[in-house]
């Protein structure tokens, strides 16, 4: 199992960097991984997004549409991709711990 | 790991079987070592080991049938370099077929007697697939289009929804009612497809293309029950579920009554239901299919849409997805929208067919178990972008675009990735189009 470190945090992990266990996930995770990413400190849209996309992922086991992001964020749609640059699938759902999406991201 | 079973490995061999296949047969004798692959390929390339070498990956899947195929392998395998198919051949299989190729062609096209390595690797995995050993990771988009739909498990209400947004917002920016993202009608044109990440995360480029859509005055519609372009059991080499995934988007055309399939962006997506789909299904389509960067080309060249090449004004280059290019044979019509869409377009170097893979090919973006090799080789394409001193890097793939994403990122390109759809709805002058 690959491992990914970050300050002196080792968290077991997907190939992709992904949570190997999406259940150990908590803020301060979050921002770690934030950090490793590039994204400095995580703004208060950021931490929007990330609890939105855990939320969908805890209760319905699957990260969220971009439109229900948008709209229960209000982030306009294009300041997220510049908010994470890699996207929201590779950037965004791993801040928020979850398991890699299927298909072409 | 498992014991292959001689069940198993029977079901693997009958691949092989080449007595009605002389494509097959030809092209697992066909290979005298010269070794001019080794430069093509982008994993020798990046790591110089002689198993990543495609006449290495050739020869792993013809040393198989020389030990139960041919007389000399069969009484003197060593000799011949006949291997026999067991667990360790089969997992050098899996790690060489499925995690060291991007199946892109490169070699194929370079190969000095004209060997379809991509060809051979493919019934490799084809075989691997019959004995029930292609990587999980790879499988589970199969099943997830399977069993959904789509190959990200987008339930109908959060599509439908999604268009709805879309269609909301195309509306607001158009200032128009009129603009349309219509939604299972019957009787069009055009019925459109999409790649599913576009509904669920990067809807832009469905903005776009209905932009470009309502610009050129098109009768079109995307359907609910099969939207999804992708096909990632041509990856995967289960040539049945193959099957099933070309026969749904043939029954959606017929259902709603289109005249014509147009394919979103996606290489490996056009690559399956254009050119290998009738054979899938072992039928002819009675309609016609093409991409959405030919039907943007033909608006163009018959005046349905004007554009202003100064709305893009940044440089600009094309990545060229193997699949739709190499492989595809679209190659000149990505390359004429840019002249007429955008200011300053440059090529790579090399480009066209034959263009380096971005790295996330051949199901490479889905099986995470080797992604380190993924952002090795991806150096190579991060090398080639730096060199145009391009801003914006535009490609027909989303399978593409996300690769790029990561490499951009990766190697600090700083820069824009875009379809070509998004290209052209910037450069459209709705004005002018409307009074002419």
């Amino acid at each position: 199992m690959p491992t990914l470190e970050i300050e002196n945090n080792v968290f077991e992990v997907d190939g992709d960097g992904f949570l190997a266990n999406p259940e150990i996930w908590n803020k301060d995770v979050a921002r770690l991984i934030a950090k490793y990413d590039g994204i400095g400190e995580m703004s208060e849209k950021h931490w929007a997004i990330v609890n939105v996309i855990r939320k969908n992922y805890e209760e319905k086991g699957m990260a969220p549409m971009i439109r229900t992001i948008c709209k229960e964020t209000g982030v306009r749609l294009r300041e997220i991709y510049e908010l994470f640059p890699l996207g929201p699938a590779r950037g965004a759902c791993r801040v928020a711990g979850l398991p890699k999406p299927d298909g072409c991201v | 790991m498992k014991t292959l079973d001689k069940k198993t490995i029977e079901k693997g061999l009958k691949v092989l079987n080449t007595h009605d296949n002389g494509k097959l047969l030809t092209h697992l004798n066909s290979c005298v070592h010269c070794g001019l692959c080794a430069k093509s390929c982008i994993y020798y390339r990046a790591m110089p080991e002689a198993r990543f070498i495609p006449a290495t990956k050739v020869d792993l899947v013809a040393s198989i049938y020389r030990r139960y195929s041919t007389t000399s392998g069969k009484i003197f395998p060593a000799l011949t370099g006949a291997r026999k198919l067991d667990d360790k051949t089969a997992g050098e299989m899996v790690d060489l077929l499925f995690g060291a190729c991007t199946m892109c062609g490169r070699c194929t096209v370079h190969c000095s007697i004209g060997v379809d390595i991509s060809y051979v690797v493919r019934k490799g995995r084809e075989m691997l697939a019959e004995m029930n050993m292609i990587p999980e990771t790879l499988q589970k988009t199969v099943d997830a289009a399977l069993q959904t739909g789509n190959n990200m498990g987008i339930s109908d209400t959060d599509f439908t929804e999604t268009l709805e947004w879309l269609e909301e917002d195309l509306q607001f920016e158009l200032d128009d009612e009129n603009a349309k993202i219509p939604l299972n009608e019957k009787g069009k044109n055009i019925l459109y497809t999409l790649n599913p990440r576009e509904p669920k995360f990067f809807p832009l480029s469905i903005s776009a293309m209905a932009r470009v859509f309502y610009a050129a005055g098109e009768s079109w519609t995307l359907s609910t029950k099969m939207y999804d372009v992708t096909n990632y059991a041509y990856y995967t080499g289960n040539m049945k579920e193959a099957a099933i995934i070309a026969q749904r988007l043939y029954d959606e055309m017929h259902n709603l009554e289109a005249e014509k399939c147009v394919l979103a962006e996606c290489g490996h997506g056009s690559r399956a239901f254009r050119w290998e789909g009738p054979n899938y299904i072992q039928k002819e389509y009675p309609f016609d299919v093409i991409t959405s960067v030919e039907l943007m080309l033909q608006y163009l060249k018959d005046g349905r849409i004007k554009v202003d090449p100064q709305k893009n004004p940044d440089r600009i280059t094309l990545h060229d997805p193997c699949n739709l290019v190499r492989s595809g044979g679209v190659l000149k019509q990505q390359r004429e929208i840019m002249k007429l869409c955008t200011m300053d377009f440059v090529e790579m170097n090399p480009c066209g067919n034959d263009n380096l893979c971005c790295g996330g090919g051949g199901g490479q973006l889905a099986m995470s178990e080797y992604n380190e090799r993924r952002m090795k080789i991806a150096e190579l394409k991060a090398e080639q972008i730096k060199a145009t001193g391009a801003k914006i890097v535009v490609t027909p793939c989303h399978n593409c675009v996300d690769q790029l994403l990561q490499i951009n990122g990766a190697f600090k390109l700083g820069i824009q990735i875009k379809t070509v759809a998004e290209i052209v709805a910037d450069a459209i002058v709705l004005n002018e189009n409307k009074t002419s």
